[in-house]
């Protein structure tokens, strides 16, 4: 998957026709813009309609892929998120972000080491698999965050993308995607601190 | 060390680093400048433990499973063909998951194979005692399954039943007060007869104490008392002498 030149040979062999190819193509990349979709809305059903229409819009365009220009991946991923996007904006969920704008100071908050306050909510600090419920509140406030923020996170630290890839996809220079980075990972922290307060 | 303090960080440059110091990638002399501001900063120290507490909540979501038939689907919308490997098999669940599916959880155990065995069983074993008892369904109206048609239906079997025993009573109680009148009857007229043969006696002694045997005759007193009306008018009609043919008869 990650040899250029197996890639970019199953490429133009779903272009001339081959439905083996293309096939080939649904199988590797379905799970990641499946993943991708649904950490960005929220909603299963949203994300499998997305999939399907980040598909049918790869297989209109697959011939506009030019290899030197990045990443087969890459690409497929600025088309994921240029779909979601216009699904944002479409579904007016601007309307119930509420999370970019509000800073500690505004909220109340105290600025104290979140580390210690979200310790001795649940489990051992470093285990790497939350608890449902845990991922579900963690969801709720990734839901909360902007598309920026939520876009970058998302592809950084759910699909491991460096920061050049991710530049490259979202088109933005790398120093804006470390900058989104850090607000998002704070953002989310800060609300799933609120979230916790409110709950004790 | 006046010029390491001089080359302090300052907060923005430690916000540049602070994607890669969380991912370990810094170098080393920038890391202790990058500690030490950490450390002093009232405002970095903080962010930095926030940053850190988010990337590692968001690390820790696992990866969501794809519907199962999301290739399909996918493939059927572009290509408009079906998967050529497992994803049919894979993705496309069989009848019985289908079925399953429509069942809720308590009924899945009935989809087993013995159970769908005995179930098979009994509706064979229904259908023939329904084939050999002439019932067909079309005798399975809907009006009779109401709950209502049901209990007036009980109750016009129980009434019938119990009409016909009470008729079969009756009717058995007759027959043995006729009986018993009749040979009442005739013993009385032999009794002013001359004496015939004695083969004639012995006969009606023998008659006579089988009748007094009878223990399966009602009491003769309580049948005086039940139907002595009746009686009397039987009796009327049997004014004649009694004969073979009066008894059938009354019969």
């Amino acid at each position: 998957m990650d040899d250029p030149q197996a890639v970019a040979s199953l490429i133009r062999r779903c272009i001339g026709g081959d439905a083996d190819a293309w096939e080939e193509i649904v199988r590797m990349h379905n799970r990641r813009i499946y993943n991708i979709c649904y950490r960005f809305t929220g909603s299963a059903e949203d994300a499998e309609d997305l999939t399907q229409e980040v598909f049918i819009k790869m297989y209109r365009t697959l011939g506009s892929y030019e290899a030197e220009k990045g990443a087969f991946m890459t690409w497929v991923t600025t088309m994921t998120r240029n779909l979601l996007v216009d699904h944002f904006r479409k579904s007016k969920m601007e309307r119930m972000t509420d999370s970019m704008d509000v800073s500690a100071s505004e909220s109340g908050e105290e600025a104290q080491p979140l580390s210690e306050q979200l310790a001795d909510q649940g489990p051992a600090p470093d285990a790497r698999v939350l608890s449902r419920e845990r991922q579900a509140m963690v969801q709720e406030a990734l839901k909360k965050l902007s598309p920026e923020l939520r876009e970058t996170v998302i592809l950084r630290d759910l699909q491991d993308m460096d920061y050049r890839e991710i530049a490259q996809a979202l088109k933005v220079p790398e120093g804006t995607v470390k900058s989104r980075l850090n607000r998002g990972r704070t953002e989310l922290a800060r609300l799933l601190q609120r979230t916790y307060r409110q709950a004790t | 060390m006046a010029a390491e303090i001089q080359r302090e960080m300052a907060c923005s440059e430690f916000e540049a680093l602070l994607s890669e110091a969380l991912d370990g990638t810094l170098a080393e002399a920038g890391a202790e400048r990058f500690a030490a501001h950490r450390q002093n900063c009232a405002a970095c120290g903080p962010m930095f433990a926030e940053a850190e507490q988010g990337m590692k909540l968001l690390q820790g979501l696992e990866e969501v499973e794809p519907p199962r038939m999301m290739v399909h689907r996918i493939l059927a919308a572009t290509t408009g063909r079906e998967p050529t490997r497992d994803v049919v098999a894979a993705g496309r669940p069989s009848w019985a998951e289908r079925l399953r599916g429509y069942l809720p959880p308590a009924l899945h155990p009935v989809l087993q194979a013995r159970f769908g065995m005995s179930l098979a069983m009994a509706f064979f074993s229904l259908t023939m005692v329904f084939n050999l008892a002439g019932i067909t369904s079309r005798d399975l109206r809907k009006a009779d399954l109401r709950p209502t048609s049901l209990r007036d239906e009980a109750v016009r079997t129980y009434y019938e039943t119990q009409a016909r025993v009470v008729k079969y009573y009756e009717n058995i109680r007759l027959v043995y007060e006729i009986e018993s009148r009749v040979r009442d009857l005739r013993s009385a007229g032999e009794g002013k007869q001359q004496p015939k043969q004695q083969d004639d006696n012995k006969r009606d002694e023998k008659n006579k104490n089988i009748n007094e045997k009878t223990s399966e005759r009602p009491d003769r007193d309580k049948q005086e008392r039940y139907s002595f009306d009746f009686a009397g008018n039987v009796l009327a009609m049997l004014n004649a002498p009694a004969s073979p043919q009066g008894q059938e008869g009354a019969r």
